[in-house]
């Protein structure tokens, strides 16, 4: 209570140090919550691809781009060593023409289900059931698509114009899954099929289609060699292990983050400049009140912790208004992407607690000069200052 | 603590020990590199525990110089200070910082109370400075105003009292810890006649009830003569013993 009024006593200056912190730390929990959400989706990449090696064919650009191929690579690609299943699978893109998108992309997933039991990454069903291997216009839902497609158990949704039964809606998975709807591998090749041209597809066979293979290693093999051999064997095919994956996504995140956190840092030691400037601005109006302290006894730790508390309070308010307004913002930037999938923003209790605390320090940082020359003041002068 | 303070206070009044005992005392300001000013030229004075005495002398004369050191405030370039049969006048500022949260208070023309703190927390604010818990210098503090008659002025900022209520406040601040020794510089120095009358006034009844040694720096000649003694300070000397 006396440490809020030492602080109001200068009502307008103490509001717009405040600010500064605030600022800061809004722009610290908006963009952390950016990097936090990215931090999140690779790492559930990194989990999705934990144990296998993912094998398509080869085409400039990558990411999520399809290239048919032939299921003629599965029994070729099982008959090496280290290969205990290969699966083929498709993904597509749920709308043909969707444009770009924050992290991965609303996907159709199919497989030819034979690795079902080796996966490693299980998902669990929030309602309904997998799909079996003689499903037929049937899809399962993924969480973040129930909402767009008005998805219920039983209820029919439209698939690029067809109709499938949803038998299935899966609990949130943070990852791949989450944003995609898996249907039987005929119905996929189906689909794949009529999205080629029509130069293409009267030299293929709808039902020798695939996007890709899962390939699940033996136990003991090493899925980063695994991929590794499959490069070397099968030339025009690109296959990913684990740890490429992980490189991959890490080193391109990694900067992003850096810069997001960057910025947001810098904003926020704008805010500890103007702290500092409170604070010597305070200590010098008070002077005479110091000196006063001084001779009631104070002592010189006394002394620093006052001004200390005054300015970790300064940090600590500007830390938690920051904190409340980039919690309402992200809350509201969420909202407004949540039909469009693009929830870009999440806010983790290890950013929110951070940021406060890095506020309440930054308070207590740039109060360390002012403070300490405050409790080095001569009493005698000080008492004497006008 | 303070009680056995105030006990021996009490006990030296009667047997008219020393409180405080200057011996010596040089100091130099330098305002400037070829600016010094030479405050005190080795004052020497010494107060009788219980004792009320007033330091009278023209501006610059080291009437504040000496009630600083005396305070423990400021350190003498040279000479010893003495209070109640320590030398104090080596001690590190630590020490002095305690010696005075609970041996010596202060008075100051200007009253020198904190405007954004209450009545209650100024008076308050030296009993925590010397060791009490928050609760405690609050009641002790509530008592010390009460005392003064300012009871019903717990609440009020200083902006919202008199000068005299302000100097009230700030005489309860500086005997919340029952000091030894009240140190007054110019304590009615901004208070028209009357108030000057009733704070002196209060200041001699605390004087002969707890036997706590006054030395007030004042111009004021009825001040002066309020007192049990006076003492004439010039260029930084104690010239004149009047009794």
């Amino acid at each position: 209570m006396r440490t809020f009024r030492n602080v109001f006593r200068r009502k307008l200056r103490a509001f717009l140090t405040i600010f500064g912190i605030t600022i800061g730390v809004f722009a610290l929990v908006v963009m952390g919550s950016l990097a936090e959400k990215i931090t999140l989706l690779v790492n559930g990449g990194t989990r999705f691809y934990s144990d296998k090696v993912t094998v398509s064919q080869s085409h400039e650009g990558g990411g999520f781009s399809v290239s048919p191929m032939s299921v003629s690579l599965i029994p070729k690609l099982e008959a090496m060593d280290g290969v205990q299943v290969a699966s083929a699978t498709i993904s597509v893109l749920f709308d043909k023409q969707q444009g770009a998108s924050f992290g991965v992309p609303d996907l159709i997933n199919a497989s030819d289900l034979r690795g079902q039991s080796l996966e490693s990454f299980k998902v669990s069903y929030a309602q309904g059931r997998p799909l079996k291997p003689d499903d037929a216009g049937k899809a399962v839902v993924g969480s973040d698509m129930v909402r767009k497609l008005n998805a219920q158990i039983g209820s029919t949704i439209k698939v690029r114009g067809r109709d499938f039964q949803v038998v299935g809606i899966l609990d949130k998975t943070l990852t791949i899954p989450d944003n995609s709807v898996e249907i039987p591998f005929k119905d996929a090749q189906s689909i794949l099929y009529n999205d080629l041209p029509d130069l293409v597809k009267s030299r293929l066979d709808s039902t020798r289609l695939a996007t890709g293979a899962t390939v699940y290693p033996k136990p003991g093999v090493d899925p980063n060699r695994l991929a590794q051999q499959i490069n070397d064997r099968f030339p025009g095919y690109q296959a990913v292990g684990p740890q490429k994956f992980q490189e991959q996504v890490t080193n391109s995140t990694r900067i992003f983050t850096t810069i997001v956190f960057g910025v947001a840092l810098i904003s926020l030691l704008v805010g500890g400049l103007s702290v500092i400037n409170t604070m010597t601005m305070s200590v010098y109006e008070r002077t005479r009140e110091v000196g006063i302290r001084k001779s009631l006894g104070a002592s010189n730790a006394r002394i620093i912790r006052q001004f200390l508390g005054e300015s970790a309070f300064i940090g600590g308010v500007g830390g938690v208004t920051g904190l409340a307004l980039g919690w309402l913002f992200t809350l509201a930037a969420n909202r407004a992407g949540e039909s469009s999938g693009t929830e870009v923003f999440l806010l983790t209790s290890r950013l929110a607690i951070g940021s406060v605390l890095f506020a309440i320090v930054l308070g207590v940082i740039s109060g360390l000069y002012p403070s300490w020359h405050a409790a080095r003041l001569n009493p005698v002068k000080a008492l004497r200052y006008e | 603590m303070s009680s056995d303070v105030r006990g021996e206070a009490q006990s030296q009044a009667r047997s008219g020990d020393t409180r405080l005992r200057a011996l010596d005392l040089h100091k130099t300001y330098e305002l400037g590199k070829e600016n010094l000013v030479h405050a005190l030229r080795g004052a020497s004075l010494e107060v009788a525990a219980g004792e009320m005495l007033a330091i009278m002398g023209p501006s610059g004369s080291g009437k504040s110089t000496i009630m600083h050191i005396m305070g423990c405030l400021d350190n003498p370039d040279r000479g010893e200070i003495w209070l109640g049969g320590r030398r104090v006048d080596n001690l590190k500022s630590r020490e002095l910082n305690r010696l005075r949260s609970k041996e010596v208070g202060f008075i100051f023309q200007g009253f020198n109370l904190i405007p954004t703190y209450t009545a209650l927390e100024n008076v308050a604010l030296a009993g925590e400075y010397a060791g009490m818990s928050r609760r405690r210098a609050k009641a002790v503090a509530a008592e010390a105003l009460a005392g003064i008659g300012l009871g019903k002025r717990l609440r009020h900022h200083p902006s919202e009292l008199s000068g005299g209520q302000q100097q009230r406040v700030a005489i309860a601040r500086a005997l919340v810890n029952e000091p030894g020794v009240v140190l007054g510089d110019e304590p009615t120095g901004d208070l028209d006649t009357a108030t000057s009358h009733e704070i002196m006034g209060m200041m001699r009844e605390i004087n002969q009830s707890t036997g706590t040694t006054f030395v007030l720096v004042t111009h004021n000649p009825e001040v002066a003569a309020a007192c049990d003694r006076k003492v004439c300070m010039l260029d930084g000397v104690v010239k004149r013993d009047v009794p």
